[in-house]
């Protein structure tokens, strides 16, 4: 029966309406990942002013399918016609389909968190910013036109931060941002009405039937079966990678659909034998969340848990495998967890599957314990035996294995004698239906033979497994249905009620005070210690005290803001104090005997922090150690340059950072200068774009943006600033020492950490880090003015830097959680 | 056949550092008549003080997701000054010494682990941060050292030699033995790689995550702890830059020695190998005449350039 299922059905040729073209031919198209299929022999044709309905179950290859058509994967075999040219296929990039007019919605989204509504769309239609300060105007405009064209009444303003939109406001923007190309030819919408009301999805249709009248051919792919049919021409099937048939839409139906999708084989009747549970109660759930009365789950049980994704099923998952439950549950047995997301929360990818099942013994071993594989192997073994896992693959790497033989070790893996309560989270998500078939026999083995499961799954279907389900609304209880109650429209209707309590909100307004608090440190605390010391010294607050002051202030900042873009990247420049020391002693020398030699050496370091960058990117390595390595070589340079301290200024130098306009500070002029710099550039589509790659390299590179080009010139950015940094030392000190940068490193983090920027990247503040660098490098001075040594600078710095990103860590949390 | 010597290697990746002393020893042999065994004993011991604190790195390393420890040179130097301090030139002295000496370094650990676990502070920018405390701690105690009643104990440990082995290339040997056991064949090896490959798979499996982690830092602070000991035992005192070599060098020699940079897979005896390399290297270049800066230079590109070659993920890319 399976595998007759599993058989791809005849091709039911559909023809195309005679006056439309073909836009798009696939031709014997497949795409394998190791020995997984995850496409295989796709043939389709999508024509212009075609609206193409696509569905399949998670896993059908619907995903992969998408990525190849817009030059995200490369397909391992076929051939790809566009508008009737072949393309060549290794060279169909992302940005090669966008110049074609193909563009896609992403069903996950691509939008850069970190960057406002207006920025995201430059970031998918580069191709009208001018070279004008006002250039993100046009953006703007653009933004808002689409928006209200497509949705209207969706009122997104379009200056505000995508992190702070709702679900449903990211997905209109993500669709408006792919469909506001005006060379469109093709548009792929995929799952677009996900999140979106009835309202919206309504608009999105006639949007839809808009592009279709000017000729541009859509492939719509949607889990929303009535949709699909109400706005396709013809709908293409999907199963197991493969092409299951296309149909004209007005020849196919709902029920249909659902059949295409697999529903059909997995189980329609239920499977499960009713008896009176006598088991043993492993798990007791109390309180107003788990409804009127205690839930007790037994030995012996399969336990659903349903819902509307996040809900929180995970959530009671998450305290059910928690060292101490929290209130309101308790929990009688030990408990083991079998997630679904095998790549994030399962597999072991260096190891053999030998390896991946036995951690399951030794994780709770002493760490003491020795581990013998003649120990492990018999038991591993008996295991993959009793869930049909190929004993002979025991010794090969678990990444070879198909997801649903991956899926089987992790299952094995929590199979100890000792282990009461097996927490499934999703286990089949991505698992061929034959697998799926192997598994659900399995589970129903495992409640046999005394356990109690419980099983969060996001397929509805797959309830009917179940001996009772527990249907989630709002983090509670909304309805449990038992035996014969569990259908899938059953658990479906119960996810649409109403919890009893209403959801609270976050408490926004906290989150945002705390993220205003924050903002304002650098500044509230430059303002503190400068009125510290100017009450201390009057004269601190006149021109030549600021002079004096800022002085040394102003290495600091131009250190700290190239330190703020490597930041930026979420990484971190170890080297950058050894590289403003060695540019330090290059300009302080060879600059002065060879001049040519010297901008030779400081065209050099550029090129060097370019290579540091291209190395991080392209060989994927942690920055810290090649930033750490090159600290090395900076200082290696600059002590074979000039072993001693030493060295002079040149004249031109000197002129250049020594000028005064009456009545200013010069240092306050540079400081802010540099601050301006930093600023423009940061605003400019250039930094722009390196912002976004902050918040994450995938959702640019699908825009078509490289991202070893943008990490080049991220370090070489880094470096200008540090070069200048560089300079600035010379021409004020009029001679060079190679350690003069050593403790800018620590310092410059301490300025980024302290200006409001995060280390885990994307967010930058260069005003916040102009104040951060100023405020620490008075610190220092309003040491010394206390009459404290100078030996203790270092530790006061180090203890600042500690206990601000210890706040950092708390204010997070507390926002998380509040 | 070409995959399974490709397989081989993969697996034993401290072939390439034994393979590159085996052509730098060669090479030396043959280009200068001074190089022989009796250098090479020299490099051992150099490289006996290196692998400790190389060790410590390498478990912290292992632990993955960029984690590292940058504290080892003011712990090595700090703890160079607190054994100088404390001895008064007995046996007995001495151990009292050496508990002192271990329990800070404990304590250094610790409290990095609390950084990087309780405030979720990056580990590189915690152990920077806690380096520079530390440096800030031996600044303080270098205005009050006095002279060094070295206890014929430590002296012994440092310098002596049974037969013709140094006494300080036995204790690291066996230190490294003890590691690459603990790796291999104890509980403790498989959490500690469970946790480099996948944190929430490790968690989820039932590995006690925190524990695994801050365990490495205070083996890395306490190994950091017996180098400054041994070190001060060996050199007669203690000076302000004592541990600055190990910043690079203990990164370098766990890169050069195969272990995995992004964590989940470490090889001792490669750290081992890797340690004993880099030290020859950077006898090579004193033999040869260059500059102590040429050697910095020279290090760092090694490490930048075996790394590049190397790649992150030996084996295989997670789909």
């Amino acid at each position: 029966m399976l595998n007759a299922m599993l058989e791809p059905a005849p091709m039911a040729a559909v023809a195309h309406p005679a006056d439309k073209q073909v836009l798009f031919r696939l031709a014997a198209i497949g795409k394998s990942y190791g020995s997984t299929r995850a496409n295989q022999n796709i043939n389709l044709e999508v024509c212009t002013g075609e609206v193409l309905g696509l569905v399949g179950a998670n896993g059908a290859g619907k995903s992969t399918l998408m990525r190849i058509l817009c030059g995200v994967t490369e397909p391992s075999e076929g051939t790809m016609t566009w508008a009737g040219e072949p393309l060549d296929l290794s060279a169909f990039s992302p940005a090669e389909a966008r110049n074609r007019g193909i563009r896609i919605a992403w069903q996950e989204l691509s939008l850069s968190p970190n960057l406002s509504v207006a920025e995201n769309f430059y970031v998918e239609q580069p191709q009208f910013a001018r070279f004008s300060p006002g250039w993100l105007r046009d953006y703007h405009r653009l933004a808002d036109q689409t928006l209200t064209r497509i949705f209207p009444g969706a009122r997104v303003s379009t200056s505000r931060l995508v992190d702070d939109l709702s679900i449903a406001e990211r997905q209109m923007i993500e669709i408006a941002r792919a469909a506001s190309d005006p060379d469109l030819k093709l548009l792929i919408l995929d799952e677009p009405t996900s999140s979106l009301g009835a309202e919206r999805s309504k608009q999105l249709r006639s949007f839809v039937r808009d592009l279709t009248a000017r000729g541009i051919g859509v492939i719509f792919i949607s889990h929303k079966l009535a949709e699909v049919i109400d706005i396709s021409d013809r709908v293409v099937a999907m199963r197991n990678g493969q092409l299951a048939w296309v149909k004209a839409a007005d020849q196919t139906s709902i029920s249909d659909l659902v059949d295409a999708m697999g529903g059909a084989g997995t189980a329609k009747e239920r499977t499960t034998k009713e008896v009176a549970n006598t088991g043993h109660v492993r798990v007791r759930l109390e309180g107003d969340r788990f409804g009127a009365q205690p839930l007790a789950l037994k030995a012996g049980e399969i336990i659903g848990i349903a819902g509307l994704e996040g809900s929180g099923q995970r959530d009671l998952l998450a305290a059910l495998f928690a060292d101490k439950a929290p209130r309101g549950i308790t929990r009688d047995g030990r408990t083991r967890y079998v997630s679904g997301d095998r790549g994030r929360e399962g597999v072991f990818p260096l190891w053999s599957v030998l390896d991946n099942i036995s951690i399951g013994r030794l994780a709770r071993r002493s760490p003491l314990a020795l581990v013998k594989d003649g120990q492990e192997r018999p038991v591993a073994r008996e295991r993959a035996g009793r869930l049909a896992l190929d004993e002979s693959r025991l010794d090969s790497n678990i990444l070879d294995l198909s997801g649903g033989n991956q899926q089987k070790a992790l299952v094995a893996r929590a199979l100890d004698d000792d282990a009461d309560i097996i927490l499934l989270d999703d286990p089949t998500r991505g698992v061929d239906i034959a697998a799926k078939g192997d598994f659900y026999r399995l589970v129903r083995e495992i409640a046999d033979a005394g356990r109690l499961v419980i099983w969060h799954s996001t397929e509805d279907l797959e309830f009917l497994q179940c001996d009772r389900v527990l249907v989630f609304a709002g983090n509670e209880v909304v309805a449990e249905l038992a035996g014969s109650e569990i259908s899938e429209e059953a658990v479906v209707a119960a996810s649409f009620l109403q919890p009893r309590q209403p959801v609270e909100a976050p408490s926004e307004r906290r989150a945002k005070a705390i993220a205003v608090a924050l903002r304002a440190i650098p500044f509230v605390s430059l303002f503190a210690v400068f009125a510290i010391m100017a009450s201390m010294n009057p004269l601190v607050a006149s021109s030549f005290g600021l002079e004096l002051l800022l002085a040394p202030a102003v290495t600091l900042v131009l250190i700290a803001l190239a330190q703020m873009f490597v930041v930026g990247g979420s990484e971190i420049d170890l080297g950058v104090g050894g590289f403003t020391g060695f540019i330090n002693v290059v300009s302080a020398t060879l600059l002065v005997s060879t001049p040519l030699l010297g901008i030779g050496a400081l065209l050099g370091g550029l090129l060097g922090y370019a290579l540091i960058g291209f190395i991080i990117q392209a060989r994927a390595i942690p920055a810290i150690v090649v930033t750490l390595g090159a600290s090395f070589i900076w200082v290696g340079l600059g002590q074979t340059i000039q072993s001693s301290p030493g060295g002079s200024a040149p004249p031109w130098l000197a002129s250049l950072f020594t000028w005064t306009i009456p009545g200013l500070p010069t240092p306050l002029v540079l400081i802010v200068l540099a601050g301006l710099v930093a600023v423009a550039f940061d605003r400019s589509p250039t930094g722009t774009i390196l912002r976004a790659f902050g918040s994450g390299t995938r959702a640019l590179e699908r825009a078509g943006w490289s991202s070893v080009r943008y990490a080049m010139l991220r370090y070489v950015l880094a470096a200008l600033f540090a070069t200048t940094a560089g300079l600035y030392v010379t021409a004020t000190n009029n001679a060079s020492d190679i350690n003069a940068g050593a403790s800018f490193t620590l310092l410059s983090i301490a300025a980024v950490v302290i200006g409001g920027c995060q280390l885990l990247g994307g967010i930058i503040a260069p005003l916040g880090v102009v104040a951060g660098a100023v405020t620490l490098s008075l610190i220092g001075a309003l040491l010394a003015s206390l009459g404290v040594s100078t030996d203790f600078n270092a530790a006061v710095q180090g203890g600042l830097l500690i206990v601000i990103l210890g706040l950092q860590a708390l204010a997070l949390r507390r926002r998380k959680h509040g | 056949m070409a995959e399974s010597t490709l397989a081989f290697l993969r697996r034993r990746r401290w072939i390439w550092p034994l393979l590159g002393i085996l052509i730098l020893w060669g090479a030396l042999t043959v280009l200068t008549a001074r190089f022989s065994i009796y250098s090479l004993t020299g490099v051992a011991v150099s490289a006996s003080f290196l692998l400790l604190p190389a060790l410590g790195q390498m478990l912290v390393i292992t632990t993955g997701r960029g984690n590292i420890d940058l504290s080892i040179p003011s712990t090595v130097t700090l703890a160079a000054y607190l054994s100088v301090m404390t001895a008064n030139g007995t046996d007995a002295g001495f151990l009292l010494s050496l508990a002192i000496v271990l329990s800070g370094g404990i304590a250094i650990g610790l409290f990095n682990a609390l950084l990087v676990l309780g405030l979720r502070i990056p580990a590189m920018i915690a152990t920077l941060a806690s380096g520079y405390i530390l440096a800030t701690g031996v600044m303080i105690v270098n205005a009050q050292i006095n002279t060094f009643s070295r206890p014929p104990l430590l002296a012994w440990v440092a310098t002596g030699r049974v037969g013709e082995l140094p006494v300080m290339v036995i204790v690291a040997i066996l230190v490294a033995v003890v590691i690459g056991f603990m790796l291999a064949r104890s509980a403790y090896g498989r959490q500690l790689f469970a946790v480099g490959q996948s944190l929430e798979a490790a968690r989820l499996a039932g590995v006690r995550v925190k524990s695994t982690i801050a365990s490495t830092f205070v083996i890395s602070a306490a190994l950091s702890s017996l180098t400054g000991m041994l070190l001060s035992g060996y050199a007669g005192g203690a000076f302000l830059e004592m541990g600055t070599p190990y910043l690079l060098q203990s990164v370098g020699a766990v890169v050069l020695g195969g272990t995995l940079i992004a964590g989940g897979s470490a090889t001792a005896f490669g750290t081992l190998l890797g340690g004993m390399l880099l030290v020859m290297i950077v006898t090579t270049m004193q033999i040869a005449g260059l500059p102590p800066g040429a050697q910095d230079i020279l290090q760092g590109v090694v490490i930048i350039a075996v790394l590049s070659v190397a790649g992150t993920r030996i084996g295989r890319q997670a789909s």
